[in-house]
């Protein structure tokens, strides 16, 4: 296919004559929808790449569906010459989050695999860089899985300095400090104690 | 006989960023071997905030991730969050979108001039033009109520009508700022210390530029015309007339180049933008924001900022908050693993230099 002819529907149809599985859509102008099975991910990234000519890859993202025990990978490929995006999701399981590594078709995949490692805990296969990269000393659940509790964290690792206690009156507080009297209209708007 | 290898910690605080990041340099005398970023020290946790709090909540947190240059993070946010819902934005908000936009690219390449001259010793550079950019930071405290942070693009337009008077104030600045770019050229431009320090240095070879994800002004200072105004016209710039400056020499110096022709570039923008600019509404109201739900979708929109493509992948489950919002900034590939790679053959003193040509910024990187 030329790729100056490749337009959102002539992307679909070559898609689907290769990757019958895929299920593809147009979502918007300039922006098409591929849902593929995870082993065929990497075929279809290099196909992509090499013979479509997407040969920018813009981004690599990931959204935990807890609910359905999912983690959803999100490859989003721009092609300069055709001024397209490309769409790629994929579903890995919860329980054993594993993809290989696609640092060998885009050297920037590195970083954005290492990000997922760290924040979803998914191994990326091949990548040797996994490991520590924005925490530090971080145990226990990857933060950005939906099942990690931040306000219970916080509770267990953090302390409230005296007299600086989350949840306070804060007119009341002011007045106590400063002496002064808080007046009669914003008593009224005080915010109530939030009870534990 | 061969030079030994010693290992060099660079920052986290050091002239070559905004923001802090450490690189681990393994050098042979002045000549780096490896480099290796180590960013963490600006994790906010902001995506994993922005899951708790509404979607109106979400604008304060999103232009915190670059200070430089905080619009494109809240036009971001605000142009997915209208692609999932198929909210209609008003003419005129379009317009004053695009302004405070090109005012922002106008005070980040202030920013920058000042980074880059400073980082290779020349101090009179950074106090002329981050002056100049106060001036710019005096408008958006006039239409804005903030200097750096703006809140100010929102879903649905945006938050407050321009002032009496502002866009001839805006006009006076451009006049000024237009006037001060002789003083800049004979300064940095034409200065024979910084033509030599900057070019052949920080090399993006014409070949790897898209491969190796490079945006932006790198991008368009390695050859490669591109840029997401062009690409894919957001907002209003399918309607405004502009030049997408390139430059070949893939070095620190055609970088500089191209920022420089680009800073006209915007000035010419905005004055456009002021003669077309439309009357009328500027601001599609939202719901009650506390019970607003976004309707389930994704959307992947995409700005061009002043370091390059900035994108944000939205995605809403129906609820009141945003079920992830993950970002992709600029310096997430140009401070990693594009200057691991260029780094390599350079000196210990181009590092700074190097890093302010790419624009690195590390809040975009751990965010």
């Amino acid at each position: 296919m030329h790729i100056q002819d490749c337009t959102e529907n002539t992307c679909v149809d070559q898609i689907q004559k290769i990757f019958h599985t895929a299920e593809v859509e147009i979502q918007r102008k300039k922006r098409v929808k591929v849902k593929l099975r995870l082993d065929l991910v990497p075929l279809f990234l290099s196909y992509a790449r090499d013979y479509l000519n997407f040969k920018h890859l813009a981004h690599i993202s990931c959204v935990d569906w807890i609910e359905e025990n999912e983690f959803e990978l999100i490859f989003m490929l721009w092609s300069y010459e055709a001024s397209l995006m490309i769409m790629v999701k994929t579903r890995v399981n919860r329980e054993k989050p594993e993809f290989i590594t696609l640092s060998h078709l885009w050297p920037q995949a590195e970083t954005y695999e290492r990000e997922i490692h760290e924040m979803y805990g998914i191994n990326f296969k091949g990548n040797e860089r996994l490991g520590e990269f924005i925490l530090e000393d971080w145990e226990g659940v990857p933060p950005m899985r939906r099942d990690f509790d931040t306000i219970k964290y916080s509770k267990e690792n953090f302390y409230q300095r005296p007299g600086r206690e989350d949840a306070q009156d804060v007119r009341e507080t002011i007045s106590k400090h400063s002496g002064e009297e808080v007046p009669d209209f914003a008593k009224e708007f005080s915010i109530r104690r939030i009870e534990e | 006989m061969r030079e030994k290898e010693t290992t060099i910690y660079l920052g986290p605080q050091h002239p070559g960023i905004t923001g802090n990041m450490m690189v681990k340099l393994k050098v042979a005398g002045d000549t780096i071997v490896k480099a290796e970023t180590h960013v963490g020290y600006l994790h906010r946790a902001f995506e994993k905030l922005m899951e708790q709090r509404t979607w109106t909540q979400s604008f304060p947190i999103v232009c915190r991730i670059c200070v430089p240059e905080p619009d494109p993070n809240e036009e971001n946010l605000a142009r997915a969050i209208e692609e999932i819902e198929g909210r209609e934005v008003p003419e005129r908000a379009k317009y004053i979108r695009v302004m405070v936009l090109e005012l922002a690219r106008l005070a980040t390449y202030g920013l920058w001039m000042g980074g880059q001259s400073g980082s290779m010793g020349l101090y009179t550079m950074p106090q002329w033009t981050i002056g100049d950019r106060d001036y710019i930071l005096d408008l958006f405290e006039e239409l804005t109520g903030g200097r750096v942070y703006h809140m100010y693009i929102w879903a649905g337009g945006v938050r407050r009508d321009l002032p009496e008077g502002f866009t001839d104030r805006v006009l006076k600045t451009l006049d000024y700022l237009e006037n001060r770019l002789p003083d800049y050229d004979n300064l940095l431009f034409n200065n024979a210390l910084f033509q030599k320090r900057a070019q052949g240095v920080g090399i993006i070879p014409k070949d790897k530029a898209i491969e190796w994800g490079v945006v932006g002004p790198p991008l368009r200072g390695s050859g490669i015309k591109h840029d997401v105004r062009i690409d894919e016209p957001y907002e209003v710039y399918d309607k405004l007339n502009f030049i997408v400056p390139t430059s070949d020499g893939c070095d620190v110096w055609s970088r500089a180049l191209v920022r420089r022709q680009e800073y006209e570039q915007s000035i010419s923008i905005i004055r456009q933008v002021i003669e077309k600019m439309p009357k009328g509404d500027y601001y599609n109201k939202i719901p009650n924001p506390l019970t607003w739900q976004v309707p389930p979708g994704e959307a992947y929109v995409k700005t061009e900022s002043a370091r390059g493509e900035f994108g944000y992948y939205v995605v809403s489950d129906g609820s009141i908050k945003p079920r992830r919002v993950h970002v992709r900034g600029p310096a997430y590939v140009h401070g990693v693993s594009l200057l691991e790679k260029i780094l390599v053959g350079a000196n210990i003193a181009d590092v700074s230099f190097i890093m302010n040509s790419l624009g690195t910024c590390p809040p975009e990187i751990e965010r």
